[in-house]
């Protein structure tokens, strides 16, 4: 016994010469292997989000060079005491993200339950059912304006025919229906994303754990809420997270459908940062919009990850 | 008896919603189907007509040699495969080093990635333009395929860590043992498992691509190097209503995605879940 | 226990990706090179006049871009040794683009340039003084003088940065078959418009008198109308204060968004170009304001006695009002290498020829005054009427202040999104004009300071 060990002590402190060197190997590879990534990341994206912090606190207009100046936080003030528009469109930023996200999760989730049963043609009707996802939100508006015009839009002749309106509707110029009509048209874009990524979901579901439940009694709605739901947690948080972030930014549809009106009541604070920055080309005051957005984002983002206990069981 | 209640209960839970939610998805693509193959003035006639009176493929003329979509298209597929092909090798990379490894600044790096999507993408406009004319790459397809590369490297490594992390790690190691080297095990054992996961990155990645304005009108200054998107776009201006060429270009800009998606969609459905379960 | 394997031929298949994404890289870089050489070779072989210039359209589509294709090849046929590059921008992101292009420094040569952009992109150094060329051009006196003396007016330092190859004025198109019918007259002032706006009018045959374009691209148009109804030719005075909230223009601006709704159909409010016309073209309402431009879309719709061009109705004491600067012209960037073959491609546009095909083509005015007396202009009923307006000694040409930098994005911004406020009740035509109206003098204050003017 005690020879042995004398014999293992400098092999031992071989072994781990070897093993520090390996483990000094090891610990480069996940650096090597995020590299290329984190190149293109700082390369590419650092550059254009660092100039985005420059300009909040700069005045800077590309249409008046003249006027560009060190602002300090000036812009910053103006949001806050000055700015019109700041308020409602956060508020409308967050009536659509919720909106959006909410009904695309409630109805991703019903489609994906559909398609997760057996029945004829499956395949054909997923991929039909997925389609909306791979249309762009510049064709997607095309497609609903036409739907929803006031004189030739097939909404209201339908609408008409079933009885429901007994003259045309103009669904975009209402200030109490232009904001849903938009929801409704990036809902049928949205829902796909979430039907797909559910339906993955419910296919690694064990099978057991359902005849577990039916072994119990549970019905539907209760093996619903205390199988299906919790296997999808982790899903569902992340989907959620990446769409909420994804929403807010998009504007596709709220340029086009409605441009933002009537009366700004469509303006979301992404919107209205576009139109500063493309169309007034004031640089300046929409990267310092921009700022809070990303820090309204962050916030969001390291809360949401926190309370929903993600990765956790 | 019971046969009878299954049935209306398989009615009632299942095609009941199945043809609501399809008929709310398919409604508006046929709606532009059914305008892009209507004369321009039958597209406003009252009555509406459901299916075109009189069909025509002329719209689908029009817009295919106005508009010279041929070359769109072709700049759109270079564009879009390439970024596909790069993007793919960064985010598995990285994808796997954030599955499989525990490491500094992990967190840090998830972050960063994170933070790149909270910045709207009109706000870099200016700034990309500077780095690619500095680079003499305006007007280049590179210049879009470094950018849409960097711009969906976040969203995909997120994706691709889910993949990887559910192939199990015993396979690889059990591959190991059979005498297979590491290369081995990756392309016989790991990336058949794997496939699904990157044929929904590649799927996800080409869309974007396929759909994405802003940047692409704004890196490129010459109209041969225009993508579809860029081109369509010139359909819509003042002065031209013609709601059925539009259409009709519409449905051609949609052909290519949608026969992708068609055909990745098994894949996509398998491998997705694995990604967004974690 | 793997560590060894793993870190090796990990690090072999991070080197062969990379090479394949080096490859992909290169491959393309490879075509971009060879592609890029081959136009250089062809473009240099030849005498030292050799050059490539390139053409950015600020209004492409389906109608425009054949139109310069065509008098592209005509240019290259007569001027074998310079290439002309066309690139075709979408109307809606053209300013951005060119914006973009110049704040990096990489512009174009040769550009349609709208009038109002050029006191921004003078202020800018970005354009190129065209006086001297023109003068020793044989174009000299040909062009409209009127039109040249305004683009100078406008800019500092009164040069000569655009020559306008295209003029416009925003016109009422009437259903003279409906006006007929009805025993209505066709208006000739506000009175009369607004009366057969509400003649005009039959909802139960889903018939509107007018429709307005609440939407993007309103505000510009209803800046024209508040100003043929008050007659001003000033938009800011000498001491600074706007006349946009003056109570005439308050009183017809009530007067005209009150039609919403009750005469005009109730997408009006987000109506853009596109509905606002083919609300026209499709038979619901009977008027609509826009410019002489879409001749080509009416004349497509509708049959040749469905529709006419009649100017805005004329003022209390009977006179026409147009905005000064309805032009697109030609201009050419500083950055050019080659100025001369781009003010080769600039006069070859604006000749007698090239000035005919294009404006038949579209149905605007050209400013070649040779090209006036051309048959097809005798005989184009909504180009005479422009005549009659731009003509007329009396009538009112007001100068909007294209040289503030924010006018677009306060006409974009703030009048679209009131002129909705109005329409849907939330605000009253003072408000909004008031808004209105200090925007422009804040505005005007600080450019004041600035330039010392």
């Amino acid at each position: 016994m005690s020879y042995s060990q004398e014999v293992n002590e400098p092999a031992l402190k071989i072994n781990k010469a070897v093993q520090k060197k390996r483990f000094t190997k090891k610990k480069l590879i996940p650096y090597l292997f995020i590299l290329p990534s984190f190149l293109f990341i700082m390369g590419f994206l650092f550059y254009p989000i660092a100039m985005v912090f420059y300009y909040s606190v700069q005045h800077y207009d590309i249409s008046a060079p003249y006027y560009n100046r060190f602002a300090g936080l000036e812009n910053f003030v103006q949001i806050f005491t000055q700015d019109k528009l700041f308020f409602p469109s956060l508020l409308n930023s967050l009536k659509w993200v919720v909106s959006e996200v909410g009904l695309q999760l409630v109805f991703g989730m019903i489609l994906a339950l559909l398609l997760n049963q057996t029945f004829k043609f499956r395949g054909m009707i997923r991929a039909v059912a997925f389609v909306p996802w791979a249309i762009s939100g510049v064709l997607a508006s095309v497609m609903w304006s036409l739907m929803f015009n006031e004189h030739m839009g097939v909404l209201n002749d339908l609408l008409m025919k079933i009885g429901l309106i007994n003259e045309p509707m103009a669904f975009l110029a209402n200030t109490s229906t232009a904001f849903g009509a938009v929801v409704i048209a990036e809902l049928w874009r949205g829902i796909p994303f979430f039907a797909i990524t559910l339906l993955a979901g419910l296919q690694s579901i064990p099978n057991e754990l359902y005849e577990a439940a039916r072994v119990d009694g549970a019905n539907r709605w209760k093996t619903f809420i205390y199988v299906t739901l919790p296997q999808l947690k982790n899903t569902i948080i992340l989907t959620t997270l990446l769409r909420v972030v994804w929403e807010f930014n998009n504007v596709d549809l709220l340029f086009n459908l409605t441009g933002g009106g009537p009366a700004h009541s469509t303006t979301t604070l992404t919107m209205y940062i576009a139109e500063l920055a493309v169309h007034g080309s004031n640089f300046g005051y929409g990267s310092a919009l921009t700022v809070i957005s990303f820090g309204i984002l962050l916030v969001f983002a390291i809360l949401y990850l926190r309370l929903s206990r993600y990765e956790k069981e | 008896m019971f046969s009878k209640n299954k049935k209306v209960d398989r009615l009632l839970t299942f095609y009941l919603p199945l043809t609501m939610m399809l008929s709310f998805t398919i409604f508006p693509v046929y709606w532009t189907l059914n305008t892009a193959f209507k004369p321009e003035g039958d597209i406003v006639q009252r009555p509406l007509q459901y299916l075109p009176i009189n069909p025509t493929v002329e719209n689908f003329a029009m817009a295919w040699n106005n508009v010279g979509f041929a070359v769109f298209m072709k700049n759109s597929l270079i564009v879009g495969i390439s970024t596909v092909v790069v993007v793919l090798i960064c985010s598995t990379l990285s994808g796997y080093a954030l599955a499989r490894f525990e490491f500094k600044g992990k967190r840090a790096f998830l972050l960063m990635l994170l933070c790149t999507q909270f910045i709207p993408r009109s706000m870099m406009i200016i700034p990309l333009f500077v780095i690619f004319k500095n680079l003499g790459l305006i007007s280049n397809p590179l210049a879009l395929i470094i950018t849409y590369t960097a711009i969906e490297i976040p969203f995909t490594t997120i994706l691709m860590s889910g993949f990887i992390k559910n192939v199990p790690k015993e396979l690889e190691e059990a591959a190991l043992i059979d005498g297979c080297t590491k290369l081995q095990s990756l392309r016989f054992v790991v990336f058949p498992l794997l496939l699904p996961g990157i044929v929904a990155t590649a799927v996800f990645t080409f869309i974007y691509t396929w759909n994405e304005f802003l940047i692409a009108l704004m890196l490129t200054n010459q109209q041969s190097k225009f993508t579809l998107p860029v081109g369509l776009s010139t359909m819509m201006g003042e002065f031209n209503v013609n709601y059925g060429a539009l259409a009709a270009g519409s449905i051609i800009a949609l052909v290519p995605a949608v026969i992708l998606f068609a055909y990745a969609q098994k894949h996509l459905v398998n491998g997705m879940g694995g990604a967004v379960k974690g | 226990m793997f560590g060894k394997k793993w870190g090796i031929k990990w690090r072999q298949s991070v080197v062969l990706g990379t090479l394949a994404a080096g490859m992909v890289l290169a491959g393309c870089n490879g075509e971009e090179e060879t592609s890029s050489k081959s136009s250089a070779g062809t473009s240099s072989s030849g005498s030292d006049e050799a050059a490539t210039i390139t053409f950015w359209d600020e209004n492409a589509g389906p109608q425009r871009t054949p139109i310069w294709e065509e008098l592209i090849k005509r240019f290259e046929e007569e001027n074998p040794k310079i290439d002309v590059e066309y690139v075709g921008l979408p109307k809606d992101s053209a300013k951005s683009k060119l914006d973009a292009a110049i704040a990096a420094d990489d512009m174009p040569d040769v550009g349609s340039v709208q009038t109002s952009w050029l006191p921004e992109f003078s202020i800018r150094e970005a354009l190129l003084p065209l006086d001297d060329y023109y003068e020793n051009s044989e174009l000299n006196g040909l062009i409209n003088q009127g039109a040249l003396d305004f683009n100078k007016e406008i800019v500092q330092g009164n040069a000569l940065y655009g020559i306008p190859y295209t003029q416009n004025l925003d016109v009422l198109w009437v259903r003279p078959d409906w006006f007929e019918e009805a025993g209505v007259k066709i208006p000739e002032t506000w009175d009369e418009f607004f009366t057969a706006v509400e003649k005009m009018t039959d909802k139960a045959n889903n018939r509107y008198g007018y429709t307005i374009r609440g939407g993007a691209g309103g505000s510009f148009q209803l800046q024209r109308l508040m100003f043929a109804y008050n007659g001003f030719e000033e938009y800011v005075t000498e001491d600074g204060k706007s006349t946009l909230n003056d109570p005439k223009n308050v009183e017809f601006v009530e007067k005209y968004l009150s039609l919403y709704e009750t005469y005009t159909p109730k997408s009006d409010i987000t109506n853009g170009y596109k509905e606002m016309i083919a609300g026209f073209d499709t038979g619901v309402v009977a008027m609509v304001q826009h410019n002489i431009g879409s001749y080509g879309e009416h004349k497509k719709a509708l049959e040749e006695n469905q529709f006419q061009a009649i100017p805005l109705p004329k003022t209390e004491d009977g006179k026409y009002v147009a905005e000064g600067g309805n032009t697109i012209g030609l201009s050419i960037f500083k950055s050019t290498e080659n100025p001369d073959a781009a003010w080769k491609f600039v006069e070859f546009i604006n000749s007698a020829e090239s000035q005919s095909y294009w404006n038949e083509q579209v149905g605007q005015i050209p400013t070649n005054a040779d090209v006036i007396k051309e048959d097809w202009i005798q005989n184009s009923p909504h180009i005479q009427t422009a005549f009659a307006v731009y003509d007329d000694p009396n009538t009112i040409l007001y100068k909007p202040p294209f040289y503030l930098p924010d006018y677009r994005s306060i006409l974009d911004n703030l009048v679209d999104s009131g002129t909705q406020a109005v329409m849907s009740g939330e605000s009253t035509a003072q408000e909004f004009l008031d808004e209105w109206a200090k925007a422009i003098e804040d505005s005007q204050k600080q450019y004041s300071e600035h330039f010392g003017k």
